[in-house]
């Protein structure tokens, strides 16, 4: 057995590597000769996302000088997985486009290149709104940039609530009643995504923030949320089969016509445009407060690699207006800086105009390294309070329990 | 010393020359992953601590922390309740047909290569098109029921977690009925007809034929049949993780699920290396009694009929 041995050697020698990466502002590594090849990660694997990419790329080789990009791109959810294993095999990017959650465990795992001074060097910090900003400040410091954001809304049929007479909702109690006059036959008032994974616990979290509760305060204010979920399942308004459904699905029952309004995201629009009928999109239903959740992406830096300041160069090209803009509307998606709002497709797109003015209420899931333990917790317990095999307040309990664990654990 | 090696030596040293490659290979790709596994299920391992190179040895503490869990327990249940099922019911249903197909009948080539697909399908294939066709609102199993006016049966039969661990094993049932109908079906070919011809003759029933017969006889295949099927259960992972994830809530969260959850969605690696070596712990006593059992078998020859 003397793998283990040289395995700590291996580790001895990345930590040392990663400890001059962390050094790397006083060192210059700018002065090599020759082009630098960076690897590049990401997730964005769907072929409408390549044009945009490519020519992302194209940009970046011949804006920024001397840079190659390597780019190679993986499944959602194989990402943050690809890298952890990365960290163990030593096998890791140089830049990466993360989902902005996974700043919790990377965030925590000193994996990330520290961004903190060249950033205040840059000073467009403020640009930024301040969900997406935050979610980057990890332990005080800044370990990536946001790429782009979006969030949740509630889209309506129009002509479904013309037929029924209902205004869009604005309270959790306008959303109840209209939800349960839009439901008939084999079609529902509302769907959205209870699934046991990230996507239900992103789509659960703004009821919680709405009650006016937040993780740290589950015992008290999820009961709330879960009852009044549990309460729409109760009244047929929401089907008990969203507990499977990601919000894929919840658009297909959107697009089929078999729910009235769904709460989804704004990546849904390009599918929906070519839908047979009209819709519209408003802010999620408030009760004590609106909110709604942050997602999007991060640039990130790899702490282990040997480039971070040519890193640095490209990510500060990338946010070039010139070069975001078109590569967010190429990709549809929404600027995370609040000097972008007039410019680009969303300026004139009242869809995604709804969407950007939520993105000042959108709150980034900023939890900590252990933040998986807490989001498992929360989709247990709204996967038991809307099968029926726990009350809200009993499923509420046993999760809280989970989630102080994790939280205070850090 | 310096004797020339005999014969016997020489040829014995040749042996392990030729058993090197074989060993070099189970070395690299199993000894080194176990005992790495085993490494890390010492140490506590979670995602900070791999790039500083500062994992402590903390003893059995993530044994502990596992045998704490009560999720652990509550997947060890699961496991077990769903190995059990599976296999019983895979058992007899493959006994079933193994003894239809013994006999020759028109088509019966034809019907029992295309039964051989469900098992051929990757378990990704065939978990997916369960989980559509035992979907609550467009599932092709309550459209049946409604179709022949039995509507009260159907059912949201994956996301009800009364319900769902039953899918899921239907789902396994339907996988494993194939294989095991395969083996048993060799094993019968190889009971002499004409032990059954005698036994007719001597005025046994086919009752008594099949019960005093071919189930004795039969023994040793079904011994490894269901040992098989035991391995392949109870680490099932990508039929239930396609299926239901190992929800609602945590209804069918196998103890293969359980472990993939710790190492890859908490990364607690040392617990998670833990409760992966847990999970051997019943193949390997299975693997060992069957091992056992079997070089009885050969001291003793007499097969089953005893």
């Amino acid at each position: 057995m003397s793998y283990p041995v040289d395995r700590r050697g291996f580790l001895r020698v990345s930590g040392a590597a990663a400890a001059t990466a962390a050094l790397g502002l006083t060192s210059c590594t700018s002065d090599t000769s020759g082009p630098v090849t960076l690897s590049w990660w990401d997730y964005f694997t769907l072929d409408n996302f390549q044009p945009g990419m490519n020519r992302l790329i194209k940009d970046i080789e011949a804006g920024v000088p001397d840079v190659r990009i390597e780019r190679r791109s993986f499944p959602f959810a194989e990402l943050e997985r690809q890298i952890t294993l990365g960290a163990i095999s030593g096998d890791l990017p140089d830049l990466a486009i993360v989902d902005n959650v996974s700043m919790n465990t990377l965030g925590g795992s000193r994996l990330l290149a520290d961004l903190t001074a060249r950033v205040e060097k840059w000073g467009q910090a403020d640009e930024y709104y301040q969900g997406p900003w935050s979610g980057c400040q990890v332990g005080g410091k800044t370990l990536g940039i946001p790429n782009n954001s979006n969030c949740l809304a509630l889209y309506c049929n129009t002509r479904m609530l013309k037929s029924a007479g209902v205004e869009p909702p604005t309270t959790w109690d306008e959303l109840a009643s209209a939800a349960q006059k839009l439901t008939s036959g084999d079609r529902y008032g509302l769907a959205l995504s209870a699934i046991r994974t990230e996507e239900g616990v992103f789509q659960f979290l703004p009821f919680l923030w709405q009650a006016g509760g937040d993780l740290d305060t589950f015992r008290t204010y999820g009961p709330t949320a879960l009852a009044f979920l549990d309460e729409l399942i109760a009244k047929g308004s929401l089907s008990e089969q969203c507990v499977g459904w990601t919000q894929q699905d919840v658009n297909t029952r959107f697009l089929n016509q078999r729910a009235a309004m769904q709460i989804n995201g704004p990546w849904q629009i390009p599918t929906l445009k070519k839908a047979a009928f009209d819709w519209n999109v408003v802010a999620l239903p408030r009760d004590k407060e609106a909110a709604t959740c942050l997602g999007g992406e991060n640039w990130v830096a790899m702490a282990s690699g040997k480039h971070v300041d040519k890193v640095w160069e490209v990510l500060e090209y990338t946010q070039r207006p010139s070069v975001l803009v078109p590569y967010l509307v190429s990709f549809g998606e929404l600027p995370a800086r609040k000097d972008l709002a007039d410019r680009g497709s969303w300026a004139s797109d009242p869809a995604l105009r709804l969407f950007l003015s939520q993105l000042p209420l959108a709150r980034p899931r900023q939890y900590g390294a252990h933040y998986a333990e807490a989001s498992q917790a929360v989709a247990d317990a709204e996967q038991a309070v809307l099968t029926g095999s726990a009350s809200p307040s009993a499923a509420a309990g046993t999760a809280a329990g989970k989630i102080d664990k994790a939280l205070g654990e850090q | 010393m310096r004797q020339p090696l005999s014969l016997s030596a020489r040829r014995s040293r040749t042996g392990y020359l030729f058993c090197l490659p074989g060993l070099a290979f189970l070395a690299l790709f199993l000894a080194y992953p176990l005992l790495y596994n085993v490494w890390t299920s010492v140490h506590d391992v979670d995602l900070g601590q791999l790039l500083g190179g500062a994992e402590r040895f903390n003893g059995l503490d993530n044994y502990r922390a596992v045998a704490g869990d009560p999720a652990f327990w509550h997947s060890v249940r699961l496991s077990l309740v769903f190995t059990l099922a599976s296999l019983v019911l895979q058992f007899t249903i493959g006994f079933a047909l193994a003894l239809l197909f013994a006999r020759p009948f028109p088509l019966g080539g034809l019907l029992r290569s295309l039964l051989l697909v469900a098992w051929l399908l990757p378990p990704v294939v065939s978990g997916t098109l369960f989980r559509w066709m035992l979907d609550g609102e467009s599932g092709a199993y309550n459209a049946l029921f409604q179709a022949v006016g039995l509507s009260a049966l159907s059912h949201d039969w994956l996301t009800d977690p009364s319900t769902s661990m039953a899918g899921v094993v239907f789902a396994n049932v339907w996988v494993g009925v194939p294989f095991n109908m395969l083996l048993l079906l060799v094993g019968l070919h190889t009971i002499d007809p004409e032990l059954h011809e005698a036994a007719a003759i001597d005025g046994a029933n086919a009752w008594q034929r099949f019960r005093h017969l071919t189930l004795p006889l039969m023994r040793p295949v079904s011994v490894t049949v269901l040992l098989l099927g035991l391995l392949y259960t109870f680490k099932v992972f990508d039929l239930v993780f396609v299926m239901t994830g190992g929800g609602p809530v945590d209804a069918t969260r196998v103890l293969s699920l359980y472990v993939y959850e710790v190492f890859f969605t908490f990364f607690r690696f040392g617990q998670g290396a833990a409760a992966g070596l847990l999970l051997l712990v019943v193949p390997l006593l299975a693997g060992a009694w069957y091992v056992r059992r079997l070089r009885h078998e050969e001291e003793a020859p007499a097969g089953g009929a005893r």
